[in-house]
């Protein structure tokens, strides 16, 4: 009991935690050369090389921050892509938590990241990163609430709230095409709850780094690793909901599980490089006016298909 | 000699680089920015070395210590083409920009491998402002409200909000001079209402920035058209390559950039306009801000007037131009879409002017009166625009503000050419084409 619920899930996360982030690192690292940034020296060895500089430099202090809030805040989103990256399946059995309300408590992640990047950006007492915080709030219910329709989207099918099930009920047919627009609705959630590329609006470069503005040596070094960690869970996430998790001819399930989250990953990293960052408001008006009306028309055709 | 081992590893990486832009130290900021080992960073907290490029001038001592005191250790200086303070005469200078990468990967790897000690902080550790022990909270007023803690203002809602009327408690702050998305030199005082900017006031002016050669010398003797067209839409890339990377489109400035490096008359803007109307830049960056009324965009002139609608253009009194049959063309709405569309255009107006002028050798026949990218210039050349963001920025989101900083050219221009470089490093950092120094 205690190997199998508690060594061994706590093991695979920290496993997927630390490749995961540093898969994004590298990839990232390939797509900016391919589209012509200047590079230098290994791309493999570049993730390690700049977490070795984060850890030589030291924590740099603000006038009077709030420090546990300002000190936890890193952790506590590495946390939540903890728990993101625990209730992905890898196959019928591989999985880290196999929770019977796992979508439910995928949800919850996505609405404390919202909390916890506020309190980064918050606790710093600093003007950039508050800056950031008061940017991400107003973008974050906006893009929760299309989460929450397009996921329940995927539960209605499998009649689960279960991600096992959820991949289950994809055996017919993928979800990517039985609810065409709920993949790309929940890419951009994705990007919202990363904050990264188009929708980065709480660590941009128009407030020299926004929440993370401030932070120097390992607490950056967190928090870097959690904002990739947290895409990596994304993409597992997506991969499980839309694509059929580990189902897939020939290969075995966890390798296609890995094909597809990387899929997804590269397709946001390159939404990342591509796309500009979005204005605030349009952003906004963008999310209540087209996305939310067109999650709502997911769920609507998700919930015919599920009677018919 | 696991930190050993850590510290060898961390020598390896990048080089995290704030710079510091003193008069005319934006050339090294673009030369640095397509060195593969360095990385430019907007934030001094993220930086490993603080890089001091050109002359800070004695009015911006005191915020170039708070920045350099705001590094984490360990961390090291560099000064370029710029003169250290009597205190850190040991601290390594550089005058050739081709060696700057070099120095600054050096500084790095010394300070990872311990060969150099962490630069020493120049500020004592204590607030800017004593903290008065009176009231509730010792802010020095009465209640909660009032007072002036460490000398900053509370945060009160004192004004009116000027965009929905939700009135929220009002932040003022004074950013700058060292802050990566401002002209460089500029510093403002600025009170935000949640991200609304609810008053803006320039406190220092950005540095005089210093044109191409070639526009000093179409003051004193006719010169190549096409030369003075070529230095036209490079001084126009390298304000988009600015832009581009505040909207968060890293490649497409370095793209930016790199056309700028490399441009003759054979060059095309085709690419790099396909790749921002692809990208959305038009469309999903902040694009609406900063609209300039008639009289406002006459001020700064040059493209952001001509954006607005007003056909001004010194050129079309030259006779060269008038045989090239150069006639300006406008856009209407004057805000930052306008103007980043009009600077497309201009650029590929001047290449195509520059090609046409290769071929039929012509020269410019005004000296008295001519049209610099930055603007007119007849009797005085173009002058500080700086103050018009006091009018222009307030009612606007902080990101729409900083994009329409962005997109005005606002800084003076020096009187005389020339500076510092040779010839063949202003080859290397503004792309000549080879022919434009003869």
């Amino acid at each position: 009991m205690f190997l199998n619920e508690l060594l061994l899930p706590v093991l695979m996360v920290t496993f997927m935690l630390t490749v995961g982030a540093y898969v994004v690192a590298v990839l990232d690292r390939l797509i900016a050369g391919a589209f012509g940034a200047p590079q230098a020296g290994s791309v493999w060895l570049a993730p390690m090389a700049r977490g070795a500089w984060l850890m030589t430099q030291h924590a740099n202090a603000t006038e009077a921050p709030d420090w546990q809030a300002w000190r936890l805040a890193p952790a506590l989103y590495l946390a939540l892509a903890a728990i993101g990256l625990a209730v992905v399946p890898w196959s019928e059995s591989l999985v880290a938590t196999d929770l019977v309300t796992s979508v439910v408590l995928w949800g919850s992640v996505e609405a404390l990241a919202t909390v916890v990047i506020f309190l980064h950006g918050w606790s710093a007492n600093a003007l950039l990163p508050l800056i950031g915080g008061y940017r991400y709030v107003a973008l974050g219910l906006s893009y929760i609430l299309i989460s929450m329709f397009v996921l329940i989207g995927v539960a209605l099918p499998a009649e689960s709230l279960q991600f096992t099930q959820v991949v289950a009920s994809q055996e017919a047919l993928w979800n990517v095409l039985r609810q065409p627009l709920g993949l790309p609705l929940f890419l951009i959630v994705g990007l919202g709850m990363t904050f990264w590329g188009p929708l980065n609006l709480a660590d941009s470069a128009d407030l020299a780094g926004g929440t993370a503005s401030e932070i120097s040596g390992p607490p950056r070094l967190v928090w870097d690793v959690a904002r990739a960690a947290m895409l990596v869970a994304f993409s597992g996430v997506a991969a499980s909901a839309f694509l059929g998790g580990w189902l897939g001819p020939w290969l075995p399930g966890p390798l296609w599980m890995a094909i597809k989250m990387l899929a997804v990953l590269l397709v946001l990293l390159l939404l990342g490089r591509l796309l500009p960052r979005i204005a605030p408001e349009r952003c906004v008006t963008l999310m209540w006016v087209v996305l939310l009306p067109l999650s709502f028309l997911d769920l609507v055709w998700a919930g015919i298909g599920a009677l018919l | 000699m696991a930190v050993s081992w850590l510290r060898k590893l961390a020598s390896r990486t990048q080089v995290p680089v704030f710079p510091v832009l003193g008069k005319q130290g934006d050339r090294a900021l673009r030369y640095l920015a397509l060195s593969p080992e360095i990385e430019l960073v907007d934030s001094p907290r993220h930086a490993s070395v603080l890089l001091i490029a050109g002359e800070v001038p004695a009015d911006r001592f005191e915020p170039l210590r708070r920045v350099h005191d705001q590094l984490p250790y360990p961390f090291t200086t560099l000064w370029f083409r710029s003169e250290p303070w009597p205190h850190l005469e040991n601290v390594p200078r550089v005058e050739k920009l081709d060696e700057l990468p070099g120095a600054l990967i050096t500084a790095h790897r010394e300070l990872m491998a311990g060969q150099r000690d962490s630069a020493p902080r120049i500020l004592t550790d204590k607030p800017p402002n004593p903290w008065k022990g009176e009231g509730d909270f010792g802010q020095g007023g009465e209640g909660m409200m009032g007072g002036v803690p460490y000398g900053r203002p509370m945060a009160m809602n004192m004004q009116d909000d000027i965009r929905d009327g939700l009135t929220l408690d009002s932040l003022t702050f004074r950013l700058g001079p060292f802050f990566s998305a401002f002209p460089p030199g500029m510093m403002a005082e600025i009170t935000l209402q949640g991200d609304l900017v609810q008053t803006w006031s320039t406190q220092l002016a950005p540095y005089p920035q210093s044109l191409d050669p070639v526009f000093f010398t179409a003051r004193e003797r006719p010169v190549p058209i096409a030369e003075l067209e070529l230095a036209r839409a490079r001084h126009h890339l390298h304000r988009l390559f600015q832009a581009l990377r505040l909207a968060g489109l890293e490649n497409a400035s370095l793209d930016a950039l790199r056309l700028a490096q490399n441009l003759s008359t054979s060059s095309t803007l085709g690419g790099l306009r396909r790749r921002l109307v692809r990208s959305g830049f038009f469309r999903l960056s902040s694009m609406e801000g900063g609209v300039l009324d008639p009289e406002q965009a006459r001020q700064i002139g040059g493209p952001a007037a001509r954006a607005a609608g007003l056909d001004d253009d010194l050129r079309l009194e030259d006779a060269g131009y008038r045989r090239l049959r150069f006639s300006p063309a406008c856009q209407t709405h004057g805000n930052t879409r306008a103007r980043w569309q009009q600077t497309l255009n201009e650029i590929d107006q001047s290449l195509h002017l520059a090609q046409q002028a290769e071929r039929d050798e012509v020269y410019t026949s005004e000296v008295d009166r001519i049209e610099t990218p930055r603007g007119p210039w007849s009797e005085q050349g173009p002058e500080d625009a700086s103050p018009l963001l006091d009018e222009v920025l307030p009612g606007l989101e902080w990101g729409e503000a900083l994009a329409t900083v962005a997109s005005l050219d606002v800084a003076a221009v020096v009187n005389e050419g020339g500076g510092t470089q040779t010839p063949d490093e202003l080859r290397v950092v503004q792309g000549g084409s080879g022919n434009v120094f003869k």
